[in-house]
This record gives structure tokens, sequence and C-alpha cells, in this order.
């Protein structure tokens, strides 16, 4: 079979064995326009470079549990956590974490006298939307969309307060900047994706993204990123691809959109790459997730213990 | 690296399914800057009243690298390139061994709780010392400072328990060259000196110096280093000599110059000649003949001698009287029962003893002072250890040494029966004494023959406690000696230990972190193993505040052997220095060797005021010598028996 794709152009992937169908993407596809050129292009960054002395890493986590139902609605108990570790030297310490637990129901269900006996829970309640119809999985899906705005929130928060805070400072935020608020151009913040569900080029520009070699990236794009306005963007290949797939080694890089943002996207790129040591492995995702990150994970989960 | 004094949380206990925590045993994590370290001493409070004190035995630290595969492929294959950004997150993971529980009952696992430093007042808990350390009559000796984590504490053994009636006995283990053992032991003679208190009776110390100048200058000072002050401070111990030490040294071949390196002329004044006659050998002359030379009838007739003859009026069947004192009686004795044999015509027997059999005797009898010259005299003077009159406080140093091993085997048996006599008949002088025995290796060897040493220290492992003779010993090698000589020591101590020794069975018990810190322990720091404590114990402990045997050669080089006439004069005028030495060559100027020696030795032995006088007194006046008609020593043999034992 490799023979076979090798000598017709083709590429030889993993081979690794599925047994599921993939849950639907939600969004496959967004927009995008050039910033850096006419079309993507792939930039050797020139290797890997000692990233800046002052650099914090956040994530955030979220859990939740049914507690119970009024007849058919769901009551869910949410926890969402976040947290800053900012690096001295080459040791990770916590800067900055928030915690929140709370209670997630659609209240329009509920009748007044259920509604008091949440209300007398010592928690917050977070109002989540309700389906059209009940249904005991989706109204379920629905309150966890609530419990991860609320994570959205805790690391915005954070982030914000970073930003304020230590304003000389990188800020590597895990994930999109979609949900940060407005930031400067300018701004010290980094969002790496992991994932790449959606898709915001096509054709060329697409095929030179994902089939980018190690140690380089493509040209500063623009996506849309909802009612926020635009975010630059980038690829970056951390590991070669080749004997994997296209994804193996990729993450797209977001920056907040301003010229700093293109005149700084191969320095960014460069002590991302020094980023790849030490391996986050044995974590599945050690080929896009760099080490600080996984850290930040790991303490959030320490802290959350056994949420329940 | 964090300074922590005591009392300060460093810990956290952690129990796994695969790693749980036991009443004895439990884990715990502390910050990768710690202070604690293998030996240091820790307090786990729980919630419920209950506390835990436990010493580190192990420590362990690894990161969150799953293989060593993910640093080569993080770092591409080039050990030599970029540092990490980021240092993985690492653990510094300890194992405790429960050292005790409060409340004693019951035994539970240690609660998942703080680990905290343990403080002063932790120790004494630790090691269950509150129960002999305070109260209205404490009985705590110090033996060491326990030190980890800023905190110096003072660590106690049970007067009871180190001098018994308790257990008793001291066995200490290391390796040879590190001054390690011999320090420690005087170190702990100091101590022990210093702090015994008066309920608990007297004690005196009984040194067998059985190498060099090891125990030769006991009573020198010497300079210590600050750290070595300061050990004794936290202690409470005064860091100085000894004041009261007694040199006993047998002579050398020569019968007048001392066989010692404590010979220096300001020194030598102070050793007391060891000499010994025909009485003090008899009673022992097991040790110095040969088994498979003395059978039953040679028993017998040593028996007869030893019974019927020695120091008592003895009336032979000749018509002459003898009262035997001496080797040079003996010799006499023997004499006149050949020469009556021959001239009764009978040379087959003798009291029922065969002449083969007395023949036999006599000559191996009077070969001991030949074999043991200087040591044993023909002559009947005597200069021995003040049994009876020993000192409170005092150390009695033997410097056996120069000696060969008859020697030593004579002077070991000797004294340790007649110190373990006198303690019986509670008339020693003092209640206990600690005898020290270096070398068990070769003293008291696990195989080998059955020699009387081994008896005699078997002897008192076994039942010394009970009589206040306690073994303080030594040894390179623990697991070679004796394994009752061994197991019946209540302290045991080891300086550094070879890795080889420490793979015996007999080391089990220790921790392989324990095991190695032993093997690299530097001078001056030694584990206290189980027993006295419930777990091995690091401790410091200070250098002797006493000249150690190679300074001490240095300080005081020791004296070159002299002609007869100058090592008389030498030692008169060591022992007062206003005499002049021509008034001595004039006094012993064409004298008899054996008087001048006699009454060398009486002076030595009695210390008078007045040594010039006391040593002229005792040479008596000279008495022109007349020219003998035939050789009065010499025994006619007899020309009816071949003497098949002629040596």
């Amino acid at each position: 079979m490799a023979d076979a794709l090798r000598s017709a152009g083709g590429t030889v992937g993993a081979g690794a064995l599925l047994t599921h169908v993939a849950p639907p993407v939600a969004s496959p596809f967004g927009t995008a326009s050039h910033v850096e050129g006419e079309c993507i292009l792939a930039i050797d960054v020139g290797g890997p470079a000692p990233p800046p002395e002052a650099v914090a890493f956040l994530d955030g986590i979220q859990r939740y549990a049914v507690e119970g139902r009024f007849g058919l609605v769901p009551v869910v108990r949410g926890y969402a956590a976040a947290a800053v570790l900012e690096r001295e030297g080459t040791e990770l310490g916590v800067a900055r974490a928030l915690q929140e637990e709370f209670l997630v129901v659609a209240r329009s269900r509920l009748t007044p006298d259920q509604e008091a006996a949440l209300e007398d829970v010592d928690l917050p309640i977070v109002e989540c939307d309700a389906a059209e119809r009940s249904h005991p999985i989706l109204d379920v899906q629905l309150a966890a969309k609530a419990v991860q705005r609320r994570r959205e929130v805790v690391e915005a928060e954070l982030a914000a307060a970073h930003i304020e805070e230590a304003p000389g400072s990188w800020l590597v935020v895990d994930g999109s900047l979609g949900g940060i608020g407005a930031l400067e151009d300018g701004a010290r913040v980094v969002g790496l994706v992991k994932s790449h569900e959606t898709q915001f080029l096509e054709g060329a520009d697409l095929e030179v993204a994902l089939t980018l070699p190690e140690g380089h990236r493509t040209s500063v794009f623009a996506r849309t990123a909802g009612a926020r306005g635009r975010v630059f963007s980038f690829y970056l290949r951390l590991w070669p691809w080749q004997e994997h797939d296209l994804l193996h080694g990729l993450v797209r890089i977001e920056r907040p959109p301003g010229e700093a943002a293109v005149a700084e996207a191969s320095e960014v790129s460069r002590w991302l790459l020094a980023e790849r040591a030490p391996l986050s492995a044995p974590d599945g995702r050690w080929d896009r997730l760099i080490y600080p990150i996984r850290q930040v994970e790991t303490f959030l989960r320490a802290q959350a213990g056994g949420w329940w | 690296m964090i300074r922590l004094g005591g009392g300060s949380t460093i810990g956290r206990v952690v129990a796994t399914e695969a790693l749980p925590a036991g009443p004895h045993q439990f884990h715990f994590w502390t910050a990768i800057d710690t202070a604690i370290g293998i030996g240091a001493i820790v307090r786990v409070d729980a919630e419920n009243g209950r506390t835990v004190y436990a010493v580190v035995v192990d420590g362990r630290a690894y990161s969150d690298l799953a293989t060593p595969l993910h640093e080569v492929v993080a770092a591409e294959g080039d050990p030599a390139g970029d540092r990490a950004p980021t240092r993985r997150t690492e653990i510094r993971l300890w194992t405790a061994a429960v050292l005790r529980h409060e409340p004693d009952e019951p035994i539970q696992p240690v609660p998942l709780a703080d680990v905290l430093l343990a403080t002063e007042q932790d120790v004494e808990a630790a090691l269950r010392m509150d129960g002999y350390v305070r109260g209205e009559q404490p009985t705590g000796i110090p033996i060491g400072v326990y030190r980890a984590g800023g905190l110096a504490a003072p660590v106690y053994l049970d007067a009871d328990f180190l001098l018994g009636p308790e257990s008793a006995h001291l066995n200490i283990s290391g390796v040879s060259g590190l001054a390690t053992k011999t320090s420690a032991v005087e170190f702990l003679l100091s101590s022990i000196f210093q702090r015994l208190p008066s309920h608990k009776g007297s004690v005196a110390a009984l040194c067998f110096n059985v190498k060099g100048p090891d125990l030769c200058f006991l009573d020198q000072p010497t300079e210590l280093t600050e750290a070595d002050e300061e050990l004794y401070s936290v202690m409470g111990l005064a860091p100085r000599p000894f004041e009261k030490v007694h040199y006993f040294a047998p002579y050398k071949a020569d019968g007048v110059n001392l066989n010692t390196l404590r010979s220096n002329a300001a020194l030598v004044g102070d050793v007391q000649p060891l000499v010994w006659g025909l009485r003090e050998v008899l009673d022992y002359h097991e040790v110095l003949l040969n088994r498979d030379d003395i059978d039953a009838k040679a028993d017998a007739f040593l028996d007869f001698l030893a019974d019927r003859v020695v120091d008592k009026q003895f009336r032979d069947e000749w018509g002459n009287t003898h009262r035997v004192g001496s080797f040079a009686d003996l010799q006499l004795l023997f004499k006149a029962i050949f020469d009556g044999l021959e001239a009764a015509g009978r040379g087959d027997s003798w009291r029922t003893h065969h002449i083969a059999t007395i023949r036999k005797v006599r000559n191996r009898l009077l070969n001991i002072s030949t074999r043991c010259r200087g040591l044993v005299t023909d002559d009947g003077t005597v200069s021995d250890l003040p049994f009876g009159r020993f000192e409170d406080r005092s150390v009695y140093v033997l410097d056996v040494a120069g000696m060969d091993q008859l020697g030593q085997d004579l002077v070991f048996t000797r004294v340790v029966t007649r110190l373990r006599e006198h303690l019986e008949r509670g008339d020693l002088g003092v209640d206990h004494v600690v005898v020290f025995v270096d070398e068990l290796n070769k003293y008291a060897p696990a195989d080998g023959p059955d020699t009387y040493v081994r008896k005699m220290l078997l002897d008192i492992s076994e039942r010394g406690r009970y009589l206040g003779l306690v073994l303080f010993a030594a040894q390179q090698f623990r697991s070679q000696v004796h394994r009752r000589v061994v197991g019946n020591a209540g302290t045991l101590v080891f300086g550094r230990m070879d890795m080889d020794e420490l793979a015996m069975p007999g080391y089990q018990v220790l921790s392989p972190a324990t095991k190695i810190k032993l093997a690299t322990l530097p001078p001056g720091a030694l584990v206290v193993p189980r027993p006295p404590f419930s777990q091995p114990l690091f401790v410091r402990v200070p250098r002797p505040a006493v000249l150690q045997g190679p300074a001490g050669v240095k300080r005081f080089p020791p004296a070159a052997d002299v002609p007869f006439e100058e090592a008389v004069v030498r030692q008169l005028t060591a022992m007062d220095k206003r005499i002049a030495p021509a008034r001595i060559r004039d006094c012993i100027a064409g004298r008899r060797e054996d008087d001048v020696r006699r009454a060398l030795l009486a002076t030595a032995r009695t210390r008078p005021d007045d040594v010039e006088g006391y040593f002229k007194a005792s040479l008596g006046p000279a008495v022109r010598r007349e020219a003998a008609g035939r050789d009065q020593d010499a025994t006619t043999p007899l020309r009816s028996v071949e003497d098949p034992y002629a040596t």
C-alpha cells in the first residue's frame, strides 16, 4: 500500500486503527483573508530560539455532573477553573488561579418552589438554554455548554488580570483567543490552537498550511472571530508530519490583529519551537501540546482533585 | 537550600495502594529544596491527637518523564543541544521508619497529615530519651549530636543500658584508618566520666592498647576545631583530656626499657612497669602451655604445684624446706627433686608423678619467663594493676601493643579474670569497669581456635553486666566476630563501613540508602543502629579532646632504647627530676642487674616521695661477689631416664 501511495505522488500516513465514526464537526469552515502577502506561503522560521524571559501560560478546565432532575429538567452542578503558571528561569510557578462552582439549570422550566429550593443551596445558579422539546441528552448538552461558557469567562478574567498586572510578560493561552476580550495591537498574547476542526483556508492555501515542513510557518492571515471581528493567525509545524498524518505536530497560532502580529510571527514561532522540549508525552497530544500548558492542566486537575 | 529550624512543616504524608502508609513505615513528599535527608527525624501530628515520630531511611526523586526516550526525542538526539526552557516537575519522595507512636496503643497506620521537622523536644521523645534524660535522677549519657535541618540536639543513652544492669556493652564497627572507632570510644569514656550521675556509682576504664600509640596520650590535650567545640557545647560536655590516667607496660626483653611508645622522657615517668612472677602466671598456665603438651598427668602435677607448693612451706623427702615464690625458687625445687631421686637411686617417679611428666612441666614452666621476658620475671618481683584500689573516673591503660600474641593472651586473661573476681567480691574499688578492647576480629573471631582471650571476652559479654564489668569492643568486620560477643552488646555503633561488609546478612535490617550513607560516612559521623533506638540514627561525634596516637608520637617522640645503666637513670629521673644522674650511676656501678632491676621495679611500683632514697634502700648495700665453685643453677641430668622433652 505504501509503495502504491508513494509511486503516485502520495504520502504515507501513520495507519492508526480506528473503530468509531468521529462525531460531526460543528463548524468545519470559517473565513479568512490574507494579511502577509497575497497567498499563503511556507516560511522557514530559522529553527528554535530561546523564549522570552517573562512568559506565562494559561489554561482552564471544566467539570459537571447531573445532580438530579425536576421531572425531566436536569439540575447540573458545574465546576470551572483556570490558572496562569509563570516561568521564572526554568521553573513554573502559579501566578494566579480562579475556580468556581455553580448550578446550571433551565430556569424557565422550573416552578417557583423548585427555583426557591435551588436558591437555598449555597451555590450561584447559571441559566442555560432550554431546547424546544425536552430531551434527556440534549438538555444536558445545553447545560454543559453553559459550563463551558463559564470556563471561558474564568479564563478571560484571568487573562485580563495577567495582562493588566504583568504588561511586559508574554501570555500563551491554550486554545483560541476568541474567548478573550478585546486585545490591543501588540498585546503580548499568543493563542495556541491544537485542534483543526474549523478550516479557515481553502484550496492551495490550505494545502500549503497542512503540508508545512517542520520548523516552518505560514504567512499570517486574518480569520473572522465572531462578533469581535478579526484575529490574526498562522500555522506552525512543530514536528515533521511525514510518516504520521497531516495534522501531526501542526498548531495554529493566534495573535491580536495588528502589525506586531506580522512582525513578530517568526520570532514567536522560533520560541514556540523551543517549547517542544521537554516533551509532554505520554499525553496523546504531545506533538501539539507544549509542556508548560500540560503543566497548567496537571495543576488544575490536581486542584479539582476528586470534585464530584 | 532552605534552612529551617525544628518544628516547621516540610512535607505531607502520601499513601497510595502501591505505597501505603503503615504503622511502621510511611512516605511523604517535600519541596525540592528541603533541609532534610537520610537520618532526619520528623513528626506527624494527626487531627485526633496522635503523634508519630519517625526517621527518614530512604529518599527518591523522579519527574513526570514516562520514558527516557521522550527526552531523546525532545532533544532531537543531541545531548549537548539547547536546554529545555522549562524544567520537568520533580518530586522528592521520602520513606520514613517509625520510631514512636504517642500514645503507644493502639498502633495504627501513620495519618495522612503534615510532616514537621523535629524539634529538640521531639528528638528526645522520638528516641524515648525523655524517660531517662528528665526526672529527679536523670541517667542520660551524651553519645553524640543529632543534626538535621539546622537543628543540633544531643543524643543520650541511658546509663543503665550502656553500663548495665540492663543490656550493657558497646560494640563499634568501622573500617580501619579513619580513627573513628578509637576516637569514638575515647569520647564516650570521657562523656561517661563527666556525666555518670553519682547515684549510679563509680566507674573506671581499663583499656588494652593493642596497636601502636593509639591510647598512649589520653592525658594530653589536643587542639579541637570550632565544629568539635560546638558539638561539645551542644552536649554540655567539657572538651578536656582524662584527668587520671594510669599507664602500665611490660619491659622489653632487656628487662629495663619499657615496652611502650610512651617512652619520651617527659612522659615515661607516668608509666608503671607491668611485671608478674610465678604466682601470677601459674594460675593461667593453660593460656601459656600448649594443650597438646599438657595432658592429664601434667595437669595433675601443675595442680599439685599450685595447691601444695607455690607460696607455701614445702618440705621434700630429703630434708629440704622450700618456699617457692618465683621461677628461680621453682628451678631450685626441681633441682632438689632430681638430685634427691638420683641420690636415692630411684628415677621413675616422685609423689606418684612420673619423672618424665615432671621434666616436661619443668621445661614448659621455666620456658615461660623466657617466652614472656619483660612481663614475667624469674625473681618473683611483681608490679601489677592496683586491684582493690581502682579509682573512680580513672583510666588504666595496659600497653600490650609491643607484646607477642602469647603475652597479650596472658595479660587479657589474667587481668579480666582478676577484675571479675574483685567485682564479684565488690572490692575492686569501683562499681563499674569499662574494658575497652580493639581488634575483636583478632581476639574474638567467629571462626578459629577457641582461645582463652575469646573465652574471657565471651564471659564478659554474657555475665559481665551483672557485675558491672562492661565490654566496649571495636572491630573492622562485625560479621567476623563471635556472634555471642556481638549479640550481647546492648549498644551497637557503626562508623564508615565497607560495602562488602554491609552486604553480609547481619546488615539486612538497614535500608539501601542507610547502607550507602554508611559506606561514605565522614570521620566523626556514626550510626547507632537498633538497639538501643528503634531505628538507625546518625549522630555526629566530636574528636576526643585527647592527643591521638600519631600526633602524640610526633609531639612526644619515643625514646630510643638505651643501655641498662642509662635506662635506670632515665626512669628514676623521670620519677623525680631532682635526682642527679651521676649519683645513680655511682650507686648501681658494679651491682647485679637483677638486683638493680628489682629495686627499680619496687620504686616504680611504690612511687615514694624520696625516690632516690627508696631506690637505694631497695637496692641494699653492695656485697662483694665471690666466684662459685660450680654453677648453682645447673641441673645434673639423670643418667637413668632419657629426657625426651628437653628444649
